[in-house]
């Protein structure tokens, strides 16, 4: 895991407060409420959410292009605003008319529409298809190009809708690396819809998460990451080792919560002893132990089952009523040696423990 | 054929592209803006709307025409304008038969785009003129469809000619209405030459819009 | 079975998609198309079946008088034979004779006729009937034709005035008569002034547009008095010989022709409209809806003597 970037404080580009949209008639009915949101120059906002809950439909509203939202409710900054649909349109014409249409009819010189098209399609590392017909594009090919269309517009915000939907791992991480060049260099802000979360970990600045319709959390990423506010956001942002216990004693700063036979964790929130309360620890953070002293040893499980996708290793581990997954990285020590069916000590150090009390 | 004759065949020709080519020109000018009118937006009573533009595509041009020499005649609504057994009505009428093809045509090519194409082009900060353009061009296969099928009703249409031109010589005898009265008169042989002549144009036509078609196609 | 996408849809292969294809569907297409078919395959064998069938060729003016749809069911039910009548304008019907594509013609155009009997296409003429062409044209009559001497003055004056004209310009049996008494009047056959017009049609279109137009027109009596109410213009010539318009039975030769021609009915058909007791009928057609009789019967003898006037029963070729 990278450490996070160095929060800057930001001028806010677009401000949402009060926002409201209607979809939908009777019982189809979607509301969309968000209360306060603000995206940052140079900033990437990440919003998640489960599916319906209303992502794309914010992404549309900062947009502006619902009607049913007040108009006042966005405040914007004088640039242009700009939302990369997840499906992109291919407009008849090769892949430079493609980018050319975005400034038609905006007061430049061919000169300069010539000179912003060419390095908007450097950018994003497809000039050598600048005569190709749009629609032949492949679906990686097209997204750049939706990406070179929006950059091209100079715009003061932009709104991506699942950027990295239908690419391949090696895909996704190039364009993941042109566009955080083009951020950058750009200092445009960015909200970003994605589903997948790892993509979405690498490129966040700041978190959103919106379920059936609210904003529920929404902060700079590692404290979304590591201190969700319930459990069903802690799933949505990947805290997927959950469980419920009962707080049982206390170590100077330390609280420690049995969760079921023989487990017992350590954490550092401000817990009660004698209370109920849920923890949850990332999967990166749950330590296999070999004797290392990496964490506090919380218990033992039996691996159950290893599944590598050639970078990292998820390992699913039981025990006696509950399952449990930690990430390893591949090919290497532990992931080698690992089978299903050992028997490990599971450690953890109590900074990584996220807990809340349950009323 | 002598002379004269053959100067006749090239008058009715003439007047026959020109009545033709007038006709064409309106019901596109008219059909294609209603028709991406009609195919971008959902609106109240748009299904209704729909099923008369159907219901004229499939109107016998026979029928259009009856209704137009009614309208037409001295004793019609429209009597004053002298419209009977002129070009003008003959243009108007073959005008109403074409307009609900184009009209028809390029609903279901504007239908055929993305929902939310026009979304996406508003994004884009694009303004209104241009996103018309660009419509345009995403649907120009479509278009030229409602061209091709509004020609080929205005060329062939012989009834509603008939009906309100009149067939006057010198006047509003065109290629279809002179085919139908050599045929009438037992002259099969001229009215033999008068089809090669149609179909020849026709071909022409339409193999220009083909050739202009597939070159779209291969940009 | 559902599936879990990347984006995290759940979606199912809809089952339901499967009925299009489905056999009841083709079935019910198949029977549908083959009872379409069946229906066609009936409906032109029924066409053919009822033998024989006698082609009489015709000018669309006789036919739209209505005087062969009074009569010829009579016909059919005395001798069995079906009548197929073709109208057409008179060039074409006397071409049909030329070529042998119908076994009787009947026309009014006595010199066009005349030919076909010079050329020996036509073995027998019998005119039967006759009625007068009419010279009709606006009440206000602004040529003042209704004075005149003759109808070949009537023209000469409608050409000096430069009146309004309609020509049918089709070679039809009236515009036959029209372009004789131009002739006669001493108007050039290409006549050209503003007003004149030429519309190359059948008689009713040409009357429409001398209605709008307000112009004089040469016109058979039958298709005007159909038309008169709805084009406002009335009768200004007096009947003379110039507008005699004789009507006749031709009778094909069958030995020119490869196609074999039903002669014996087509002889059937010439006793049947020369009897006395048919031409009586003609007398009086029209009477009901126009208040004056269409046509004037001009008793000719009948063909062959029998026993007065008995029509025989046709043999079935």
């Amino acid at each position: 895991m990278t450490t996070p970037p160095t929060p800057r404080p930001h001028r806010i580009a677009l401000a949402a407060k009060g926002l409201r949209v209607q979809r939908g008639q009777g019982s189809s009915r979607f509301t969309l409420d968000v209360a306060a949101l603000d995206l940052r120059a140079g900033e990437v906002l990440v919003i998640l959410g489960p599916n319906g809950a209303g992502k794309s439909t914010l992404l549309r509203a900062l947009a502006g292009l619902e009607s049913s939202a007040d108009p006042h409710s966005i405040q914007g900054g004088s640039g242009p605003v700009t939302l990369v649909f997840q499906r992109p349109a291919a407009f008849a014409g090769s892949a430079q008319h493609n980018v050319r249409v975005a400034l038609l009819g905006k007061g430049l010189t061919e000169a300069d529409r010539s000179d912003r098209i060419a390095r908007a399609l450097t950018r994003f590392d497809i000039a050598h298809l600048a005569d190709q017909e749009a629609r032949t594009l492949s679906g990686g090919e097209m997204r750049r190009l939706a990406l070179a269309r929006a950059f091209v517009l100079e715009p003061e915000v932009l709104l991506l809708d699942e950027p990295f939907d239908d690419l391949d791992a090696e895909g996704q991480r190039q364009l993941s690396l042109d566009l955080q060049r083009a951020i950058t260099e750009t200092d445009v802000a960015v909200a970003m819809v994605t589903h997948d979360l790892r993509r979405a970990l690498l490129l966040a600045d700041r978190i959103a998460v919106l379920m059936r319709g609210k904003l529920v959390q929404q902060g700079p990423r590692e404290e979304v990451l590591q201190r969700p506010n319930s459990r069903e956001i802690a799933r949505t942002v990947g805290m997927t080792n959950l469980a419920e216990g009962r707080v049982v004693r206390r170590e100077e700063e330390i609280y420690w919560v049995e969760i079921s036979d023989g487990l017992e964790v350590p954490t550092r929130a401000k817990l009660e002893i004698g209370r109920d309360a849920w923890i949850g620890i990332r999967p990166e953070h749950l330590k296999i132990d070999i004797g290392r002293g990496d964490g506090r040893p919380i218990g033992k499980a039996e691996v159950e089952s290893l599944v590598s996708d050639g970078l990292a290793t998820v390992v699913t581990l039981r025990t006696r009523d509950r399952m449990f997954s930690t990430h390893l990285l591949s090919g290497r020590g532990l992931a080698r040696r690992l089978r299903s069916g050992d028997a490990v000590s599971l450690a953890v150090r109590p900074e990584h423990v996220h807990a809340r009390l349950i009323d | 054929m002598n002379e004269a004759e053959a100067r006749l065949v090239v008058e009715i020709t003439f007047r026959t592209l020109w009545v033709c080519g007038a006709a064409l020109v309106t019901a596109l000018a008219i059909g294609i803006p209603i028709g991406i009118a009609l195919g971008g937006r959902r609106f109240a009573g748009r299904s209704l709307v729909v099923s008369t533009v159907n219901a004229g595509m499939g109107a016998p041009p026979v029928v259009v025409g009856l209704g137009c020499s009614i309208l037409f005649s001295r004793s019609g609504l429209l009597g004053g304008l002298g419209l009977i057994y002129s070009q003008t009505g003959m243009i108007i009428a073959q005008t109403l038969i074409a307009v609900p093809l184009v009209i028809g045509i390029t609903l279901a090519a504007v239908g055929s785009l993305d929902e939310e194409w026009d979304l996406q082009v508003r994004t884009l900060g694009i303004r209104r003129i241009f996103r018309l353009w660009l419509l345009v061009r995403q649907i120009r296969m479509g278009l030229l469809a409602a061209v091709i099928a509004a020609l080929g009703g205005i060329l062939s249409e012989v009834g509603a000619s008939s009906m309100v031109g009149g067939n006057l010589l010198g006047k509003t005898r065109v290629l279809t209405t002179a085919i139908m009265m050599e045929t009438n008169m037992g002259n099969f042989e001229r009215a033999g030459g008068l089809a090669l002549i149609l179909i020849g144009l026709t071909f022409l036509i339409a193999g220009l819009l083909t050739a202009v078609q597939q070159s779209g196609r291969t940009r | 079975m559902p599936f879990v996408s990347n984006s995290g849809t759940t979606a199912c292969l809809d089952d339901r998609a499967r009925v299009r294809g489905t056999p009841l569907r083709k079935a019910a297409a198949t029977i549908a198309i083959a009872s379409l078919l069946g229906l066609f395959a009936q409906a032109s064998a029924r066409a053919e079946a009822s033998e024989p069938a006698l082609i009489l060729a015709t000018t669309t003016s006789l036919r739209d008088s209505g005087l062969l749809d009074a009569l010829l069911p009579d016909f059919t039910e005395q001798t069995g034979i079906e009548v197929q009548i073709i109208a057409v304008g008179t060039g074409a019907a006397l071409r049909m004779g030329r070529e042998g594509n119908a076994d009787i013609l009947i026309t009014h155009a006595p010199s066009a006729e005349q030919e076909l009997i010079e050329a020996g296409v036509v073995r027998r003429r019998t005119p039967f009937m006759q009625n007068f062409f009419v010279i009709a044209g606006p009440v206000e009559d602004p040529a003042d034709i209704a004075s005149a001497a003759s109808p070949v003055d009537a023209l000469r004056r409608i050409a000096t005035s430069k009146a309004n004209w309609v020509s049918r310009s089709d070679d039809s049996g009236t515009h036959k008569r029209e372009t004789s008494l131009f002739e006669a009047a001493g108007i050039a056959a290409d006549a050209d002034w503003k007003g004149f017009d030429r519309t190359g049609s059948g008689m009713g279109l040409s009357l429409r547009v001398a209605g709008e137009h307000r112009a004089y027109i040469l016109s058979d009596i039958g298709t005007f008095l159909a038309f008169q109410k709805r084009i406002d213009l009335v009768v200004l010539s007096k009947s003379a010989d110039s507008l005699r318009n004789v009507y006749s039975i031709l009778q094909l030769d069958a030995s020119r022709f490869e196609r074999p021609l039903a002669s014996d009915a087509a002889d059937s058909l010439e006793r049947f409209l020369t009897r006395a007791e048919i031409q009586n009928r003609i007398a009086h057609y029209g009477e009901e809806r126009f208040g004056r009789p269409l046509f004037t019967p001009l008793h000719p003898h009948p063909q062959s003597a029998g026993e007065g006037g008995h029509v025989e029963q046709a043999s079935p070729p």
